[in-house]
């Protein structure tokens, strides 16, 4: 029986978990991490939908919340997603303590809090179910706990840290009164939540839980397992809303984050949507009228993750519309001044940050500066351009690493781990990272570990 | 069980034997499960990539069938992507010829020694699934 630590990463549209062996770090073995199957349903069992739906007299999660959702979309009724988004704000009570708006809650008897409660016991049985049908994992053996949240967005993510882990105490004793029914399809009855949830919500215990930064997991996947892993890393995270710089610095046993190099950009993965939209549609000088428009442009938003896929590795993207080819290659795209203005900024910003881990690295008399991208726009050459660039001054060096690490290779996995790893990759590397890494612990939060005025000196 | 029933006493061990199978049978293994989502994205770009295969046999026009092939081709890449497979080399470059790192696409009497990439060669992580085809480069003939 061996102990495990478990890493769980909040995505915006999916949750996902990883479990690696404690001690991982020192003792790297590719094959005993374990990705879990948290959804029983859909071909990605490895993904589980960030969902939650208020239906007349019961709620739904996950999958079966989302299905629910498009069912009565005409009736204004929508899901409760993107909890990070959430969890991100600078005023995290006031958030939790808002009541939900009616599209989401009808009846208006959730607050936000109620409702992400009910989500994290849902992930918490999951996780349970997953553990359960692994077959090295259901031998037993201590499990710790971790999330990974972004460092950078509004609030001080070190700060809410017990908040969250109050979050997920409540939730863990909701799902203890509540037991399996959480993980059925047809959801959980208002009248069970109603008598479960306040008695929960007093009798939760403060559980054992860590942070870990997504830029320190990032750091962890991409170093763990290399002979020279660099001391100082710069991570370039672009998602869907913001496009996120951090730099992070090993320092003995401790990681600690340089937060004047932390940059937040709001154009990201939406943002390069729009731009291809507006360019097909200035070339498809055949849709004039409003409603040929809105219909191309309703095509082009359905279609996007694969034509942007297109056009940024293969330089080009053909896709049909009503008989007719539509075709835009990554050069149109670059001449967008919308584009050229955000690949403008995204350069000053990563020049900053980069400046600044640099600055840190040779005052701590370091050679190397690794440099990693991640998120959805990680094998963009937008990004991939930008920490591959040549510098001025040669020391220290900035070594660019592959957004897929060599050890997802490994032949242990046949070949099956790469291809999923951009969207495992943070809760992977969360589980893998040693205590020293963790930006909190326990709902108490280590003095100084996210701080960047620790006295320069040579370790 | 209720009280004063009689269960049939199985063989000594095939209770725990057939316990323990189920619970096998209901565990999924974890690199089936990891290629289950590795090709659940791929499928769908390598069904797309069969009807753009017919769509370009049965075109009418060159300006059909051209449309047809180019997304034929991002169906493949797409597919291909998927799998985690990457190309490698430039395709019309011209490079100095490796037995070991080449695929000679040509019947010649003597090794040339400059080749140019006709196909890019597939790798999957440091794996080469495919080597780089080459032909020949032609020298120009004097008039």
């Amino acid at each position: 029986m061996s102990d495990w630590t478990l890493c769980i990463d909040f995505g915006t549209a999916y949750s996902k978990a990883a479990v690696a062996p404690t001690g991982a770090w020192s003792h790297f073995d590719p094959a005993t991490i374990r990705p879990l199957m948290l959804s029983a349903e859909g071909q990605n069992t490895f993904l589980l939908d960030s969902a939650i739906f208020v239906d007349e007299d019961r709620v739904l999660f996950g999958r079966a919340a989302l299905n629910e959702a498009d069912a009565q979309a005409d009736a204004k009724r929508s899901a409760l997603r993107s909890f990070k988004t959430l969890l991100s704000v600078s005023d995290l009570d006031r958030a939790l303590n808002t009541n939900a708006p009616a599209t989401i809650d009808p009846h208006r008897i959730f607050q936000m809090r109620d409702l992400i409660v009910l989500y994290l016991a849902y992930l918490l049985a999951s996780i349970d179910r997953a553990l359960l049908a692994d077959p090295i994992l259901a031998q037993g053996g201590i499990l710790r706990r971790r999330y990974a949240a972004p460092a950078w967005r509004s609030g001080d993510s070190a700060g809410m840290h017990n908040v969250i882990v109050r979050l997920f105490a409540e939730a863990e004793a909701f799902r203890t009164t509540v037991g399996k029914r959480l993980l059925s399809p047809e959801g959980l009855s208002l009248r069970t939540i109603s008598d479960a949830l306040p008695k929960a919500l007093e009798s939760a215990e403060m559980l054992e839980m860590g942070l870990v930064f997504e830029a320190t997991a990032a750091a962890a996947y991409t170093s763990v397992g290399l002979e020279g892993a660099g001391s100082h890393l710069i991570v370039v995270d672009m998602g869907a809303g913001t496009t996120d710089i951090a730099a992070l610095a090993r320092l003995g046993a401790r990681t600690i984050e340089l937060p004047e190099a932390r940059v937040t950009l709001k154009q990201a993965g939406d943002f390069l949507d729009r731009v291809i939209a507006n360019r097909v549609l200035e070339s498809a000088k055949w849709a004039r009228r409003p409603e040929e428009r809105a219909e191309l442009w309703s095509v082009l938003m359905r279609q996007m993750a694969d034509i942007k896929e297109a056009i940024m590795a293969d330089g080009r993207a053909t896709l049909r519309n009503q008989g007719r080819s539509i075709s835009l290659s990554l050069r149109e795209v670059e001449k967008d001044e919308d584009f050229r203005d955000f690949q403008k900024s995204l350069r000053q910003a990563y020049d900053h940050s980069l400046a600044v881990v640099r600055d840190d690295a040779r005052a701590r008399g370091r050679s190397e500066v690794q440099a990693i991208a991640v998120g959805g726009g990680a094998s963009t050459p937008l990004i991939q351009d930008l920490i591959r660039r040549k510098m001025e001054s040669t020391r220290p060096r900035v070594i660019p690493r592959p957004a897929t690490p060599d050890w997802a290779h490994a032949r242990e996995f046949r070949g099956n781990l790469a291809p999923v790893f951009p969207q495992l990759a943070i809760a992977i590397g969360g589980a893998l990272a040693p205590d020293s890494m963790l930006a909190a612990r326990g709902g108490i939060i280590p003095p100084a570990n996210d701080r960047s005025d620790i006295p320069v000196e040579r370790d | 069980m209720p009280a004063g029933e009689k269960a049939e006493r199985p063989k000594s061990g095939t209770a725990k034997k057939s316990a323990a199978r189920k619970r096998a049978a209901q565990r999924v293994s974890l690199t089936d499960a990891l290629a289950e989502a590795a090709w659940s994205e791929a499928d769908a770009a390598l069904a797309q990539a069969l009807a753009d295969f017919d769509e370009a046999e049965t075109a009418s026009t060159k300006g059909e069938r051209k449309d047809a092939i180019e997304r034929l081709g991002q169906s493949l890449s797409r597919a291909a992507r998927k799998r985690g497979l990457s190309r490698s080399g430039e395709l019309e470059k011209h490079v100095t010829f490796d037995a070991g790192e080449h695929d000679l696409n040509a019947a010649v009497a003597k090794t040339p020694k400059t080749v140019r990439i006709q196909a890019r060669g597939v790798t999957r992580g440091g794996e080469v699934l495919a080597k780089p085809r080459v032909a020949p480069v032609e020298r120009k003939k004097r008039t």
